[in-house]
């Protein structure tokens, strides 16, 4: 039953809604037009009446359509240095590593928030802390546990590093045993300094930080029937089966919130290219919110084409997302 | 799943923080030894105290203190407000609103920071605290008026209605019935964006110039910069650092989706 607006409510609800309308148009809406006009444009911030309409330019630059430099260009191309790498090469790096982290760690994530709900979900004593320490390190994730996790991956130094070693001295005997050469000659992984590793290594911190969603899974497991786990028991399921075939589906909706969620997160994602990128070493941590905070707020302020950059890249957060709920329909059970 | 597994879970995720305070208790030969040590070879409490004498420590902190308990209030008080219209009045246009809602919860942040810069600037809001605290107070942000407009639809009108007939307004019955018995939402949201602006690093880092303005998250990559080789007194850094986030969990987590999330019962079979 609705009833009808009344102009009183009006009046009342306009006052208690007013610092969220402001903010939703002054701080969403008109910055996200603004943002989509930016990118037609050559502008470095300053004075309005600098700025040069180019139309798409930016957009056949970056794809690689037109690689000549746009005319009159006021803005000198930024040297990328100690490399031989054009701007626009590097543009497409950034957003491609952005892509490549966001589509591992996205999924990885939500598979190890689903193994810890499911440990997680069972009437023990104290189960609350574990919950809570579980939880923790989602909340403290932050420039403090990135630089305790750069420690870490230390190639030298660290302990994964040295754990590794240590398994190599393991094996060394058994693997010289069957190929005749010990693993004398095995090398550690750079990880952050490397560019094969460094990526593994980044999506380890990420994983780290999974607690968030344990908790949106949690509340589905409470919300699987009661019904359909006892006729499970009655036809004589085993605890795996029963997962797979009758808890399983009904997080699914769980598991496509959490992907879609994470992936948007992981593809926004900035402290970790900016405190662990080094760009004397390899681009393969130079993530596309860097590489666009980079173009807009060091000079020249190239505020246009970061915003082309910042376009493109959630044209690609959009349409993958998009695919995302579009291929629900197949998998996402919902109750009906 | 039994205790053990549990258990190893929660102290395999411990070990980072593990590893740090490894470090940071001990001297800095212990950090470069070759091949490395577990234990600290020397406990050195004096570590921390001098990691905070390297840097204006307590500065950074109370700096952040204050944006981060400014901006949670301003969060908390204006998505309740927002969450009381949507989910007690009837006005018109709600339904435009809503969908205003559900589109401003989709738009990726990113997208928003260069036109955002451009207007706090033109604003000549740079180097203040105001791009970081004014935004939480207006709306903090569509989640948080969902999460309230939710929550308060599960809270009978009755309510509001017996307070009604004794004659309180709306302002009333949103502060003194429907806040404190929103409790979980409060903690949720409360928590969320205090733990959002203690680690906000982006934000700071583009609109404060100046060091004696600077966020703990900022002031800790000042540590990385120029404490390359006192890599213990980073660590003890970082873990004071995480120490007010750590409180501020303790203090709101027992709200937090307390009577569902943390001591269901399930049933054993």
């Amino acid at each position: 039953m609705s009833i009808q607006p009344s102009s009183h409510d009006t009046r009342y609800a306009i006052r208690l809604l007013l610092p969220w309308l402001v903010g939703t148009f002054v701080l969403v809406f008109v910055p996200m037009a603004a943002s989509t006009l930016l990118s037609f444009v050559r502008w470095d911030g300053i004075e309005l009446s600098d700025a040069n309409w180019i139309a798409t330019d930016h957009y056949e630059l970056l794809l690689g359509i037109d690689d000549k430099q746009p005319a009159n260009d006021n803005h000198p191309q930024v040297a990328v240095p100690h490399r031989s790498i054009t701007e626009y090469t590097l543009a497409r790096k950034a957003l491609w590593n952005s892509l490549v982290f966001a589509i591992n760690a996205a999924p990885l994530n939500v598979a190890f928030a689903l193994f810890l709900a499911v440990i997680l979900d069972t009437p023990l004593r104290f189960i609350g802390v574990y919950r809570a320490l579980v939880y923790l390190p989602h909340v403290l994730g932050g420039v403090a546990t990135i630089l305790i996790w750069s420690w870490v991956f230390n190639p030298t130094f660290g302990p994964v590093n040295t754990l590794l070693r240590f398994l190599y001295d393991l094996l060394d005997p058994m693997v010289g045993m069957l190929t005749g050469q010990g693993t004398s000659q095995w090398l550690v992984p750079g990880w952050l300094s490397s560019e094969t590793w460094c990526k593994p290594a980044v999506i380890v911190i990420h994983a780290w930080t999974a607690g968030g969603s344990v908790f949106v899974f949690l509340a589905s497991l409470q919300g699987v029937s009661p019904e359909t786990r006892s006729a499970s028991l009655l036809d004589g399921a085993s605890t795996w089966k029963r997962f797979i075939f009758v808890t399983l589906p009904q997080l699914t909706p769980a598991i496509l919130f959490n992907l879609v969620t994470g992936f948007a997160a992981a593809m926004q994602s900035f402290n970790y290219s900016y405190l662990l990128y080094n760009r004397d070493q390899n681009d393969g941590l130079l993530f596309a919110v860097l590489y666009i905070y980079r173009c807009a707020f060091e000079p020249p302020y190239r505020i246009g084409y970061a915003s082309a950059v910042a376009c493109t890249l959630f044209v690609i957060l959009f349409s993958i997302t998009g695919c995302l709920i579009a291929s629900g329909r197949k998998w996402v059970h919902y109750e009906t | 799943m039994n205790r053990a597994s549990i258990i190893l879970v929660v102290l395999v995720l411990a070990l980072p923080l593990v590893f740090a305070a490894l470090l940071a208790v001990g001297p800095i030969e212990d950090v470069y030894a070759f091949p490395a040590r577990i234990l600290p070879s020397n406990v050195e409490w004096t570590n921390f105290s001098d990691a905070m004498k390297r840097l204006p420590f307590i500065r950074f902190m109370l700096n952040s203190v204050v944006v981060a308990c400014c901006a949670a209030t301003g969060a908390v008080l204006t998505s309740a407000m927002a969450g009381y219209a949507f989910a007690r009045l009837n006005w018109r246009r709600k339904k435009f609103c809503t969908l205003l809602l559900i589109a401003a919860l989709v738009v990726p942040a990113q997208l928003l920071l260069i036109p955002q810069f451009l207007l706090f600037t033109n604003l000549g809001w740079v180097n203040t605290y105001k791009p970081l605290i004014v935004p939480a107070w207006l709306g903090g942000g569509a989640f948080n008026v969902y999460l309230f407009w939710q929550f308060f639809r599960t809270i009978s009108r009755n309510y509001d209605d017996a307070a009604k007939l004794d004659g309180a307004s709306h302002w009333t019955i949103l502060t003194r019935i429907l806040m404190p018995m929103s409790k979980p939402a409060v903690a949720t949201v409360a928590l969320l964006s205090f733990v959002y602006h203690w680690q906000d690093f982006q934000k700071p880092l583009i609109y404060l110039s100046d060091f004696q303005t600077y966020t703990m998250a900022l002031g800790l990559r000042m540590y990385q910069v120029t404490g390359g080789g006192w890599m213990n007194l980073v660590m003890a850094a970082s873990l004071i650092a995480l120490i007010p986030v750590l409180v501020a969990f303790l203090i709101l987590q027992k709200h937090i989706g307390a009577p569902k999330i943390f001591n269901h019962d399930v049933p054993k079979c």
